[in-house]
């Protein structure tokens, strides 16, 4: 059990006007949350400091026009902030925050984290299709159910961690069937209740893990299963994997959108990867025919090996590719097998270092046995 | 002119591929680049191939642009001199951009062929890789309907660009080397397809270099170029018609500040458009790059500037920086709005902005190689117009203010 | 950070302490976070006061150091050099100009106060991320090439050659001398004969300390005052090739002649007995005037400003030597009648007017016609049309002698490519500055003189050639090292795509392209850290040393708090 605030609104009215408080009343700074930017319900995330812009924000919009891990990276790179500020973001945008801190690609020092028990987002297609509208009623309607929304992105509907590890705030949405008249925010750490204090609502109590929850969880591990399967009809090995990737146009947006990829040139952009004239007629002596630009599945690979370990299943490569393969799908099957063979749950701990820079002395010796 | 007519009674396609076969066989050149069909799929994809038993899997004009093909060349040549000769059959947008490239020295076309194919423009990507039956079927009603179907690509339905680059209007200053030669083509063969009733297609040497490989296969040109020079004028006028409505529509919807930030409100900071662009070759974006990370208070200083603060940043920033990077040599291909996740016309705006902005410097991206970039070239008398006159003149800025 | 930062305001007498709150400013400024130490003092620039900031260096033990005072102009060097005398490095160091952009033009004091603090933050943090840049010293080539082995050329190279410094004279033709060679004879008042030109090439040819390549042309120059790399094509040929090193580089490749058949009103090539200058010294030189039946003329004219108005300027010799001509003829032939026809005369130098005055005296006719003459055939004779206010009129005459205008010579825009200097819109070669530097190009050891930079006669080719002789001794000392600019341009390799276009806009040659690793790459010795490259290159591969993005941008976020 642990103490939350609840407020007698929608919620989402109710978060908004917690978040007026804490920009009003309290030392917070600026607000980072989703805030509307046209009728057709795009939104982006905004750093709001001021309380007439604060009026513009949806923090539960189910959209992800960026992870805001990412966002929050930007914010703290270069040092920590002086000035408190708070940040609503979903699980899995928290988690990839959490995984570049570790990687000194950002600090936690003077934020505030807000976020919610998720009921996952839709793909950007749907807001590139006019259709976000249409999508928001039967959206709440599957989160008072918590059952899972056929229209959601492919890794949300198979998401197991839609319950925050490390927020001070948890806004309780999944399972919720009041959601129209009340907004209940667990406050999840001594922080979180020091910024309730005096937030206009009541302080009750609250669980954090809930029948509904379990519920969601289940069908989404179901979901998970129905999903790998099919995508195991097509075949595995090489083979498949080159038919999987074989519309791709090396864009590296996949890469671009990953919050988890923050090098500053990718090896796959520099020139240690652009080949001499003379490599290429050589290859082709050998191969006969070679496909330009060359080292698509090289590309995948090396940056699955990059960064598997820290993958958050967030979606956004999958989104952001323009001939729709199925990246994320890919990358999460591998990065989820991956992290249980070192037992290991990206941003569940900032203090878990990544497995990459942790020796141990006995590991995988039944790889080497063999 | 003249060139050489051979017979595509069994298929467009296989017309070029057999000539292909031809050339490659009487070794006219040592490989080929040309777009091909994974096996197994509906993708497209560039092949560099020697062997010509997978020429099979080639098609000169695929339903869709998949990378651009100038693009794929530099990846080829970025760095010396193919010491082997290869034919590239692209698309004349392809070409164009080759070119440019070429002057950025992001190519080397020694020993390089160009080959061009008069093209009916390419279907979104998007809606090919949702139903790539529809669209195949689609495209080749292009053919017949030549650039009038309104599910091409928009920027292919306004394009006068896609035959031979010397039909465009001349410039007027060409380049010394240039009036020489008269290799006014930026290609070295141009594959003409108009005018034949779908029966014929007509090879036109436009170099050195094509003539040679002409005489090479015993295929003199010395065919009459006449109907298809009047097909393709024909329908050249009626592009550039379209072209200047589509111009003046789109300078209206996007003038001015307001109108012109709303085209952006969807934009989610991907850089997509920029990576696929041809003309983008810098190894780091600017920005992309760290000059543009900022402690922290920096942000809150700009977000309290106006109350709130987008983020990721700079989205204006980028797209407008990056056009005045690029825009002088933009060859409205296309490739950035098929790579754009969020569907904005980003291949629109780029091209009605280019069509203005080289307009005023009397520059055509890709006319020929010998034509230098006007980012580089200096001259004392320009764009006096838009000066500020110092004290004691008379203002005309007016003007200037207006058209921003 | 660990940031020792010390902070001094200087008085400047009355200056910036009646204009400014100076106290105030030291309060503020004390209490940023990197400032060790804030102080003022009376006069910075003082002895005492340079003597006050080498201890507070030590005694603080600053890391960087930031002075308010006035223009960097006046006395960044001042203070730079105080730093190095002290031990810390000279560009860890920020002047704040509060005096010419704070005191001298605010007149509200409070007003003033807090520009200045303002602009001392914004200078602090801009100070904060500079890096200690190291001067580099490299020794000089004190040797010299002369391009053209005219009369300038061979002035120049006298001038210079000695023990230590050795002359490389290329002369294009197969022989010294130039065009002052061709000539019969000097103005008296330059000197009877022209012993004058013969003797200077005898000197020249038998000075041990001067290399002459004949028939002999420059085909490459690349490098920077003190360590120029120059390749000299030999003999005629396109392939015997010699590198030659020198440490300055003097163009004295002289003039051409405007073709007067460009202008066809003058008959030449059409009329018989129509010559150039050049062919009528060529028969003083025989001594024998004669028209082409054999027989010597009864009247000559002679047409100066031939060209001029097409070339758009004087060439300020013609018409001396056409006076020249005209005595020589009265001399030489009894009863010739000589007629000049002029649009102006110029009469330049001291004993000039009495020529004149003197020819005159002879009988020579000078005739100046509104617009250019007209000549025309009249029989076996020739007619000279000209027009005075307006009345058109004419006399027939046996022999007409043109002289052309002074053009620049064969190859100039060529050379100009080559050593990147400028031509102006004459063509000529550009000086720096007609008054303060007439024989200076904007590349550094790289000077031009005599006709090479327009039309000049003789006495003024050797002052021209005798002054760059001049500024040769002054910067190019044997033994001497030189200090290239350190707030220069660098590349960042892995960022570079070898596009070239830092190349096409960079004046001073200072980039170049690395080939094999298909790279452009700044040459520190040449660059003057204008930014031009860093402007344009659109990936930000090119950053400035000392303008640094990071610097610039706190600074200026600063100074717009």
């Amino acid at each position: 059990m642990s103490k939350a605030l609840k407020i007698k609104k929608g919620v989402d009215k109710g978060l908004n006007d917690l978040l007026e408080f804490l920009l009003k009343s309290k030392d917070i700074k600026g607000i980072f949350a989703l805030k509307k930017m046209n009728e057709n319900g795009a939104v982006s995330y905004s750093l709001m400091t001021s309380v007439d812009e604060l009026k513009k924000a949806t923090p539960l919009h189910p959209l992800m026009p960026v992870n805001a891990g990412k966002v929050l990276s930007i914010f703290s790179l270069k040092e920590a902030t002086k000035e408190p500020v708070a940040a609503v973001l979903r699980p899995c945008e928290l988690r990839a925050f959490i995984e570049l801190v570790k990687r000194n690609q950002g600090s936690l020092d003077n934020l505030l984290l807000i976020s919610l028990t998720c009921g996952g987002v839709y793909p950007l297609q749907s807001l590139a299709d006019g259709n976000m509208k249409k999508h928001l009623p039967p959206y709440w309607e599957s989160l008072k159910k918590a059952e899972i929304n056929p229209d959601l992105r492919v890794t949300c509907q198979s998401c197991e961690h839609f319950i925050p590890y490390l927020a001070d705030m948890t806004v309780a949405t999944v399972g919720k069937k009041d959601l129209d008249k009340e907004c209940t925010i667990l406050l999840n750490t001594t922080k979180g209740e020091d910024y309730a204090k005096d937030a206009p609502g009541n302080i009750g109590s609250e669980e954090m893990e809930t029948a509904e929850t379990e519920k969601l969880k289940k069908r989404r591990e179901e979901q998970n299963k129905k999903i790998v399967e099919d995508f195991e009809k097509e075949g595995l090995g090489f083979k498949a994997l080159v038919k999987t990737f074989s519309a791709c146009l090396a864009c590296h947006g996949c890469s671009y959108a990953c919050p988890i990829c923050y090098c500053t040139l990718c090896d796959f952009d520099s020139k240690t990867l652009e080949y001499s004239p003379q490599s290429f007629v050589s290859e082709l002596e050998q191969k006969g025919g070679l496909k330009i630009p060359p080292g698509n599945i090289f590309f995948h690979l090396g940056r699955m090996s990059h960064m598997a370990v820290s993958c958050v299943n967030c979606g956004m490569c999958s989104d952001v590719c323009p001939v729709n393969i199925p990246v994320a799908t890919v990358f999460s099957r591998v990065s989820l097998s991956l992290q249980d063979e070192f037992n290991y749950l990206p941003g569940k701990d900032v203090e878990e270092s990544v497995p990459y820079g942790v020796y141990k002395e006995e590991e995988f010796v039944e790889i080497g046995e063999q | 002119m003249k060139g050489k007519a051979l017979s595509a009674k069994e298929g467009i396609n296989k017309a070029i591929i057999d000539f292909l076969k031809k050339s490659l066989e009487k070794k006219c050149f040592d490989a080929l680049l040309i777009p091909a069909k994974v096996p197994e799929t509906e993708s497209y994809a560039w092949l560099l191939l020697q062997d010509e038993s997978l020429l099979e899997l080639a098609n000169p004009l695929p339903p869709v642009m998949t990378v651009q093909g100038g693009k794929a060349l530099s990846t080829v040549t970025k760095h010396g001199e193919m010491h082997q000769s290869v034919a590239a059959v692209m698309r004349p947008c392809e070409v164009r951009a080759a070119v440019e490239l070429f002057k950025l020295k992001q190519n080397n076309l020694e020993n390089i062929t160009l080959i061009s194919i008069d093209c009916p423009g390419t279907m979104p990507l998007s809606d090919y890789t949702d139903n790539p039956e529809k669209m195949t079927k689609a495209f080749e009603n292009a053919f017949d309907k030549w650039g009038e179907g309104d599910n091409l690509r928009p920027i292919c339905q306004i394009c006068h660009k896609f035959s031979l680059t010397s039909l465009f209007p001349p410039s007027p200053q060409e380049s010394p080397s240039d009036q020489n030669e008269k290799d006014f083509s930026a290609s070295d063969l141009h594959i003409g397809l108009l005018g034949g009733n779908k029966e014929k297609i007509f090879l036109m040497p436009c170099s050195t270099r094509g003539t040679e490989l002409l005489e090479k296969l015993e295929l003199p040109p010395q065919d009459s170029l006449e109907k298809w020079e009047s097909k393709v004028k024909e329908i050249i006028d009626k592009k550039i018609k379209k072209r200047n409505t589509f111009n003046k529509e789109w300078l209206t919807k996007i003038g001015g500040n307001e109108k012109f930030i709303a085209v952006f409100d969807e934009c989610i900071n991907c850089h997509n458009c920029m990576r696929v662009c041809p003309i983008c070759y810098c190894q780091q974006c600017y920005f992309d790059s760290p000059a543009l990370n900022l402690p922290p208070e920096a942000y809150l200083q700009r977000a309290e500037k106006r109350g709130a603060l987008r983020f990721p940043l700079d989205t204006l920033l980028f797209h407008l920086g990056r056009m005045s990077h690029m825009v002088l040599s933009c060859v409205s291909c296309g490739a950035c709005e098929d790579a754009c996740p969020m569907s904005i016309p980003v291949a629109q705006i780029f091209s009605v902005i280019g069509d203005q902005t080289q307009k005023d410097f009397n520059y055509v991206p890709g006319r020929n190689r010998g034509e230098p970039l006007p980012l580089q070239v200096f001259r004392e008398d320009e764009f006096s117009e838009v000066e500020i006159p110092s004290e004691g003149e008379e203002t005309s800025t007016g003007e200037a203010e207006k058209n921003v | 950070m660990n940031d020792n930062i010390g902070v001094y305001v200087c008085e400047c007498g009355p200056n910036i302490k009646d204009r400014i709150e100076i106290d105030k400013v030291i309060e503020e400024i004390s209490s940023l976070e990197n400032v060790k130490t804030a102080k003022k003092f009376s006069l910075l620039c003082s002895n005492d006061g340079k003597k006050f900031l080498a201890e507070e260096i030590k005694k603080e033990e600053l890391t960087h150091l930031v002075v308010a005072a006035c223009s960097p102009r006046e006395h960044e060097q001042t203070f730079m050099n105080v730093c190095t005398e002290a031990g810390l490095n000279p560009y860890l160091f920020q002047l704040i100009n509060i005096r010419e952009q704070c005191a001298w033009m605010i007149s509200d004091k409070d007003e003033a106060t807090s520009k200045a603090i303002k602009y001392i933050r914004a200078g602090i943090n801009r100070v904060a991320l500079h890096k200690a840049l190291e001067k580099k010293e490299i020794e000089i080539n004190p040797d010299v090439l002369v391009i053209g082995g005219g009369i300038s050329g061979l002035e120049t190279s006298l001038s210079l050659a000695g023990k230590d410094r050795k002359v490389y004279l290329v002369e294009k033709a197969e022989s010294l001398g130039g065009m002052a060679r061709k000539l019969s004879q000097l103005l008296p008042q330059q000197g009877s004969g022209l012993s004058l030109i013969k003797e200077k090439i005898t000197q020249a040819e038998n000075n041990k300390n001067i290399k002459i390549f004949t028939s002999s042309e420059v085909n490459d120059a690349r490098g920077f005052l003190g360590n120029f790399e120059v390749t000299v094509k030999l003999n005629g040929t396109d392939s015997e090739e010699r590198e030659i090193r020198v440490g300055a580089i003097a163009v004295a490749t002289g003039f051409g002649l405007f073709d007067p058949k460009k202008s066809t009103q003058y008959g030449y090539g059409e009329i018989d007995n129509v010559l150039t200058a050049m062919e009528f010294e060529e028969m003083m030189n025989f001594g024998k005037v004669r028209l082409k039946n054999g027989q010597p003329p009864k009247s000559v004219a002679l047409i100066h400003c031939v060209g001029r108005k097409e070339r758009g300027y004087c060439s300020k010799v013609c018409c001396l030597y056409s006076i020249r001509f005209a005595r020589y003829l009265k001399d030489k032939l009894s009863d010739v009648s000589v007629t000049d026809f002029y649009i102006d005369l110029c009469l330049p130098d001291k004993a000039d007017q009495e020529y004149f005055e003197e020819a005159k005296n002879k009988g020579i006719r000078f005739v100046r016609s509104d617009e250019e003459v007209k000549v025309k055939k009249s029989g076996d004779k020739i007619a000279v049309e000209y027009q005075i206010e307006g009345k058109q009129d004419h006399i027939t005459t046996d022999m007409v002698v043109l002289a052309p205008a002074m053009i620049p010579s064969e190859g100039t825009s060529k050379l100009a490519d080559m050593l990147n200097i400028p031509l102006d819109a004459t063509g000529f070669f550009k000086e720096v500055h007609e008054i303060l530097d007439p024989v200076s190009t904007p590349i550094e050891g790289v000077y031009a003189v005599g006709c090479a930079l327009g039309p000049n006669n003789i006495p003024e080719s050797i002052i021209q050639s005798q002054a760059a002789a001049g500024k040769i001794f002054s910067s190019l000392i044997p033994g001497k090292k030189i200090e290239p600019e350190v707030k220069v341009s660098e590349i960042r390799e892995d960022f570079c795509t070898g596009c070239q276009t830092c190349l096409s806009v960079c004046f001073y040659g200072a980039i170049s392209f690395d080939p094999f690793k298909g790279i452009s790459i700044v040459n520190e010795a040449i660059c003057r850290g204008c930014g031009s490259c860093v402007g344009i290159c659109p990936s930000g591969a090119i950053r400035s040393k000392h303008f640094t993005y990071p610097q610039l941008y706190r600074e200026v976020l600063e100074a717009l708090r």
